[in-house]
């Protein structure tokens, strides 16, 4: 799994490339410590090329998301492909994310 | 040399100021009491030289002068001033010799001035010697106040008879309303604590579903037992979430009740939970939203009502707002729901 992330403007998007599963899903919780007490107002996550999300993944975006909202930020998820739509759905997640 | 004495008080008037309007928003917030704003000011040397020119005589020194310091409390509603006056009473003593309720005044246009006006010190502590002011008033008062000092009315210019009658008819529809919130207020509470224990007692058809109602409703946890049971599939942990965003879903589903909702429950929960159990059962998924029992139970109520693709993305749309995705979510649904009895026997 590869993390990219890039800052521009008022935005963080993180590219996320592979599987986020438990492993990985440690590794992408340190690299996401960036993400945390900045100035940018919205959290874009990329998802063009995330394979899989287990629970691990799931648990790390809502993570991401309770803290980024105490710092007033906004989490998108942008290009899900038909599988993690489904994913979302399924576990009621489409409600607590917001989409672009 | 009054003026000399103020500029030598000014540091201790700025530390007295702090240390008041900090117990009083400590305790404010401890009872609970909403208020429109809390303002406070130390009294400017302009302000201060006006008032030794207007009435210096009646003042030997600086501690005669009782309103250095001022804190004016802007309350919501009437019944609310005489609480907070009863906390200003609780924290400081007042001099009740200097108070005034400008409530109990008689003129037509008094009610800006309809203050209640506490002359208070600090119980103890090193600035106990400075005496404050507290003003407390309704939003209504204030606002009133401040367009009347704006117009001008207590100017030097004695305004004509008719201008003076147009004050006084608005001057009483503000006291009117001020009046009214309050009533309107009790009302509602009174409302809502029947609602409550309607919803208690069960007798859920006679509650009308609304933002206030479906609340109650929510804190009996109606869609526990749903939720439990989809995520027992892959004994998944529940992430709460607030339901309340579902309301308009069911109220576009032209249910009036609560006891319309708990009948939605009651006659399409083990659909409901077939669908969860279709979409979960071959994952390895073990965290679930509060909203996965709900949530299948609007998609549900639609496919078996005839609502099909198109009601599905109406339920997307009023969730997150139409959006390009919500078509796609709505097909997903749709391809899941279609090897279930339930779908097969309704199309």
């Amino acid at each position: 799994m590869k993390i990219t992330i890039e800052k521009k403007d008022n935005a963080i998007t993180v590219i996320i490339a592979g599987r986020l599963d438990t492993s990985t899903s440690v590794q992408a919780e340190k690299e996401f410590q960036t993400l945390y007490n900045t100035e940018a107002e919205e959290i874009i996550f990329d998802c063009s090329e995330l394979e899989y999300v287990s629970s691990s993944g799931l648990r790390l975006f809502l993570s991401v998301l309770k803290l980024s909202r105490s710092e007033g930020k906004h989490v998108f998820f942008s290009k899900m492909n038909d599988y993690l739509k489904e994913v979302f759905t399924m576990t009621g997640f489409t409600s607590l994310f917001e989409f672009k | 040399m009054l003026l000399g004495q103020f500029h030598e008080i000014m540091p201790r008037l700025q530390q007295l100021e702090k240390l008041v309007v900090s117990q009083l928003e400590s305790e404010l917030s401890h009872q609970d009491i909403a208020l429109s704003g809390i303002e406070h000011r130390i009294k400017t040397e302009d302000s201060y030289i006006g008032k030794l020119e207007r009435k210096g005589q009646k003042y030997q020194s600086i501690s005669d002068i009782t309103d250095l310091v001022g804190v004016r409390i802007i309350t919501f509603y009437t019944d609310d001033v005489d609480k907070v006056a009863a906390i200003v009473k609780g924290l400081f003593n007042v001099d009740w010799k200097n108070s005034v309720d400008k409530r109990k005044r008689q003129e037509l246009t008094s009610f800006g001035y309809n203050s209640l006006h506490y002359i208070c010190n600090l119980r103890e502590g090193e600035f106990s010697d400075i005496s404050f002011e507290v003003q407390m008033r309704t939003t209504l008062q204030h606002v009133w106040s401040a367009i009347e000092h704006d117009i001008g009315y207590k100017g030097t210019v004695r305004l004509p008879p008719e201008y003076r009658r147009q004050f006084s008819r608005l001057a009483g529809m503000l006291e009117l309303a001020d009046d009214e919130f309050s009533r309107l207020r009790t009302t509602m509470n009174k409302f809502r604590r029947h609602i409550h224990a309607l919803v208690e007692s069960g007798r859920l058809d006679e509650v009308p579903l609304n933002s206030d109602t479906f609340r109650s409703f929510l804190e009996m946890k109606p869609f526990d037992k749903l939720n439990q049971r989809i995520a027992a599939v892959n004994q998944a942990e529940i992430y709460p979430a607030s339901l309340l965003p579902f309301r308009h879903v069911l109220e576009s589903f032209q249910l009036e009740t609560l006891g319309d909702v708990d009948a939605l429950i009651r006659d399409y929960s083990d659909d409901a939970y077939q669908l969860a159990l279709a979409q979960f059962a071959i994952t390895d998924l073990d965290i679930v939203s509060e909203y996965i029992g709900l949530q299948n139970l609007c998609f549900v109520y639609v496919l078996k009502n005839g609502g099909g693709r198109t009601g599905i993305k109406a339920i997307y749309d009023i969730l997150y707002g139409p959006q390009e995705g919500n078509a796609d979510l709505a097909d997903l649904i749709v391809q899941q729901a279609s090897q279930l009895p339930f779908y097969q026997q309704n199309t």
